[in-house]
């Protein structure tokens, strides 16, 4: 026969095979070290510009979500309320189930709390005279509770509760938060497409030196029976080998960076604390991301042969 | 063997072949004459699937290869062994592993293709060069490793342009010796060549070309 399924052959076979493949994927990286290197270079910059915005949009995300957890809602009460109102208005936030816990603050709490943040500001309470700050519950929600659109329901529903004059909470700072990292995940995608974009094309640069430079033992290849994807597959092993190295070699970079980032932090003292807070990637994120560089050099690699199979089938 | 219907081929106007009808019967020797440009690699070419004629059909081993799918052509090609006058071999692997190559690419095993490469290492008469590289042997010695990888799989019909362009008299005789002794076997081999030597050693049908067309008077010396 002719034409038939490519022999599927012992698994000695299959291993032989599979060796040549590797080797020749091998053979191509090292006869051309310096492209190889300089691929896997250019790859990883571009991939670690990728990642920086990623590890702001990771850590940014964060943050926000420690904001949400961590928010206080100040429930100002009435200046003429009576005691009994009082206590009728702490029973009823009770009861509430958004509510996971509530703090009283009398008026002159609230006075000496003043006095106590603020020593230098107190002598501007003296001049009126009377306590102008009124007493307020501090609450915080449930987890449950605790989305912005949950908050802001909440929050609505008990300014409408005799005796409340005032329902206060940070909602519009986390919401210029939100607003700021949806902005940054959308900058974080247009580069990540443009410069992924980048990565591919210098692979696929790569490639085609590799093919072009090898072109007589393709030739030959083909005249000796070789199926396109026997010819096809030590290239794309190499795209993906370059692919997955210039990823490993970002995060590197990226952890280098990050560390020194948190370093500088911790030397300097500024933003003291929140070096503590901020995190790399999860090893799950980091072993996507060598995943994804593989895709990309995959992806290029088969741009490549595409472009030259089609001028040498 | 190989059967051509009045096959036609241009290049930018010019006819390669012309016309041509022929059939090559299982286990014939033949031989294709005439002067470069005559064709005659054309043709070759177009027996393995390398370019496909503008008319006419193309029978290989029962195959219509006019109409086979560009996926099915490397099954073709593994039935039909080629040598070329520049030998093609791939300089940075061993004698080995260039005669290795067809079985390879087929998924054969290791002990097979340890096997098989010895035998036709031996067959051609360089089983003693098996590690050397390409550029460390003779011409003679290059062709015959040509040839080695051309018969290694056991092919059906073996194709050869010019194979005896860069030899010199003597080598060329031991070159078309090996050819006679791979036809005997069995295999259909098909030899074109300009060299007028290489058609007093091989006594056999010939057909002779003059710009793509294959001339009336079809020798047949046996």
């Amino acid at each position: 026969m002719v034409t038939g399924p490519v022999a599927a052959g012992t698994a000695g076979a299959g291993v032989m095979t599979l060796s040549y493949l590797l080797r020749e994927s091998w053979v191509n990286m090292r006869t051309n070290r310096t492209t190889t290197m300089v691929a896997i270079l250019t790859t990883a910059f571009t991939l670690a510009c990728v990642g920086i915005f990623l590890l702001l949009y990771v850590n940014l995300r964060a943050a926000a979500g420690w904001l949400q957890d961590d928010i206080k809602i100040m429930v100002y009460l009435d200046e003429r309320l009576a005691s009994d109102s009082v206590a009728e208005v702490e029973q009823q936030l009770r009861g509430d189930r958004a509510v996971a816990s509530l703090l009283f603050i009398s008026k002159e709490q609230a006075l000496g709390e003043f006095k106590a943040q603020f020593p230098s500001e107190s002598h501007l309470l003296e001049g009126l005279g009377q306590n102008p700050l009124p007493a307020s519950f501090v609450v915080a929600l449930s987890p449950s509770f605790r989305s912005p659109d949950a908050v802001k329901r909440w929050a609505e529903r008990v300014r409408q509760v005799a005796g409340v004059s005032k329902v206060d909470y940070n909602q519009d700072w986390i919401d210029a938060l939100a607003t700021v990292i949806r902005s940054i995940e959308l900058v974080a995608i247009g580069i990540g497409v443009i410069l992924s974009a980048a990565a591919v094309t210098i692979i696929a640069n790569t490639i085609r030196l590799t093919l072009f430079a090898r072109r007589d033992e393709i030739a030959i290849l083909r005249l000796i029976g070789a199926t396109t994807s026997f010819i096809r597959i030590p290239y794309l092993l190499e795209g993906a080998v370059l692919g997955a190295l210039g990823s490993t070699l970002s995060l590197v970079m990226l952890k280098f960076m990050y560390e020194l980032f948190r370093q500088q932090m911790r030397t300097t003292g500024r933003f003291a604390g929140l070096d503590n807070l901020m995190a790399f990637f999860p090893p799950s994120v980091c072993l996507a991301l060598v995943a994804v560089g593989m895709g990309l050099g995959f992806a290029g690699s088969f741009v490549s042969i595409r472009r030259f199979g089609e001028a040498k089938a | 063997m190989i059967q051509l219907i009045h096959v036609s081929k241009q290049y930018d106007q010019r006819p390669a072949l012309s016309d041509v009808t022929l059939e090559i019967g299982k286990g014939e020797f033949v031989l294709l004459m005439g002067p470069s440009g005559a064709g005659k690699s054309t043709l070759l070419r177009m027996l393995i699937g390398a370019e496909r004629p503008d008319e006419g059909q193309i029978f290989v081993h029962q195959k219509n290869v006019t109409t086979l799918k560009p996926s099915d052509i490397p099954y073709l090609r593994r039935k039909v062994g080629t040598v070329f006058q520049d030998f093609r071999l791939l300089p940075k692997k061993s004698v080995f592993d260039n005669v290795a190559l067809p079985l390879l690419v087929q998924g054969v095993s290791s002990a097979d293709i340890r096997r098989k490469v010895t035998e036709a290492l031996r067959a051609v008469g360089v089983e003693h060069k098996r590690d050397q590289l390409p550029a460390g042997l003779s011409t003679g010695e290059q062709q015959r490793v040509c040839i080695a990888r051309a018969i290694v799989n056991g092919p059906v019909v073996l194709l050869a342009d010019e194979p005896t362009g860069n030899l010199d008299p003597a080598l060329t005789s031991e070159i078309i010796e090996l050819f006679k002794l791979i036809n005997a076997r069995g295999t259909t081999v098909v030899v074109a060549t300009h060299d007028p030597l290489v058609m007093e050693q091989v006594n056999r049908r010939v057909f002779t070309w003059s710009q793509g067309r294959l001339l009336p008077e079809q020798r047949v010396l046996v």
